[in-house]
């Protein structure tokens, strides 16, 4: 049995505690079914949820009740609300611009009292309805700006409407997401890569590094079908004027061979984005990884650089949830 | 009973020395790999903690209700017990354990060979 807001409701056995609230008209939020995206994230205050509903939130949370609605099939009656946790902060909508064919940038007015981690991810909703999505956070926090990229979808309702937004109210919900720049080892080697717009939490991460005088070698790897893809070129070349232990690798699907091999200060190469990465790191024993984007490909990477040595408490992963397929696209 | 194996190697530090090396092992073992390619890899780690620290006849709580009934589905063959065997083995050949203490740890491992293989 569940009690939701002083309502009682039977939960059929292997249900999971989302399809419960749905199936008995409750809203909640959801987007990637999975375990993923954190959109569903409700609060126990009496009764024990399995380990699997708890996966990816940081330490206090769990400690809090907090759990992941989607991929929660309680074993024992639950007493459940809202969840709190994550603040919603008022924000407007101060510009866009186009970043790459598909990619938009989006820049908000920080809400005074919003703190985060260069690299993690926040739910947006739109003020008007509610409509929420999860995007990374490009920018820094000693920025007086919030700068989100947001993929454009073939007719996702929130990217479609945040190009025309500017002056529009959202809601931010957060920060979520442990892929950020850990302090205090600045010799460590670290290996960045990301498909899309999964190179956005890797910019925080990387311009943290640079803002902290990180002194190991940086390697970060970008991955998209083709070279209009690989959008943040200028912005990192300028990094890596002022960072000489950053090299930079693009993975391009595709692409005639005038594109590839050494262009300024990056290296581009024809091959899948694993490939490119543990062609050049068959050993990442003593490295930090930074890993976001694709679930699949995440997911991949994140195998690889534990049978390459890595411990898993050194790879930081951020897997971009995909509406699942019952929900509208983003 | 003398002191188990689990206290003659170091306890837990032991265990989380052998456990990466394990874990490394089965997921690249074509023959039983995907049993342990699991999505959530802290979760699974924490699982073959958990069967290390058994066969080294530490603490833990593994009961034979558990380890029964977690492996009934899988429809498991004694060709994938024995893979999980050859690798135990392997990786505390490398971590320099002695061939006497291994033989104590596959003993253990073999006692509950019934309750993982099915068919």
């Amino acid at each position: 049995m569940l009690r939701f807001e002083n309502k009682d409701y039977p939960i059929e056995n292997g249900e999971s505690v989302l399809d419960c609230l749905l199936r008995h008209g409750e809203q909640v939020s959801s987007l990637c079914r999975s375990g993923a995206c954190q959109s569903c994230l409700l609060q126990t205050t009496a009764g024990a949820v399995p380990a699997l509903a708890q996966q990816g939130l940081k330490d206090a949370w769990k400690q809090q009740g907090y759990f992941l609605a989607c991929v929660c099939r309680p074993q024992a009656d639950l007493v459940i609300e809202r969840c709190d946790a994550a603040a919603s902060h008022e924000s407007v909508v101060e510009a866009v611009t186009a970043l790459a064919p598909n990619v938009i940038g989006v820049r908000l007015a920080r809400p005074s009292g919003f703190e985060f981690r260069a690299g993690q991810f926040v739910q947006l909703s739109r003020a008007s309805d509610g409509l929420m999505r999860p995007y990374s956070i490009a920018s820094i926090p000693t920025e007086d700006h919030i700068e989100l990229h947001v993929a454009l979808l073939p007719n996702g309702q929130m990217s479609g409407w945040l190009r025309e937004a500017i002056g529009q109210r959202v809601l931010l919900r957060g920060p979520f997401g442990e892929c950020f720049y850990q302090e205090g080892e600045l010799d460590r080697p670290l290996v960045l890569a990301g498909t899309g717009t999964g190179v956005a939490p890797l910019l925080g991460v990387l311009r943290t590094a640079a803002r902290l005088g990180h002194r190991g070698e940086i390697s970060l790897f970008h991955g998209s079908p083709q070279l209009s893809g690989i959008y943040l070129r200028s912005e990192l070349e300028t990094l890596s004027d002022t960072m000489p232990n950053l090299r930079l690798f693009a993975s391009l699907l595709s692409g005639p061979p005038s594109e590839l091999g050494s262009q300024g200060r990056w290296q581009f190469e024809l091959a899948p984005l694993d490939q490119v990465v543990f062609s050049r790191f068959p050993k990442l024993d003593s490295h930090r990884l930074f890993v976001c984007g694709q679930p699949a490909l995440v997911q991949s990477l994140r195998k690889r650089a534990y049978l390459a040595g890595a411990s898993l408490s050194r790879i930081h992963c951020d897997a971009f949830a995909a509406p699942h397929s019952a929900a509208p696209a983003a | 009973m003398s002191t188990s194996i689990y206290e003659r190697l170091g306890g837990e530090a032991a265990v989380d020395a052998a456990v990466d090396i394990f874990y490394r092992k089965v997921l690249s073992d074509d023959r039983i790999s995907n049993f342990f390619d699991d999505v959530d890899m802290d979760r699974q780690r924490a699982k073959q903690k958990a069967f290390l620290t058994f066969a080294f006849g530490g603490p833990n709580a593994y009961s034979g209700k558990d380890m029964k009934s977690a492996h009934a589905r899988m429809n498991l063959t004694e060709g994938h017990f024995n893979a999980v065997m050859e690798n135990l083995g392997a990786t505390l050949t490398e971590l320099g354990v002695p061939p006497d203490l291994i033989g104590e740890a596959a003993a253990i491992a073999l006692s509950v060979k019934s309750d993982i293989v099915s068919r």
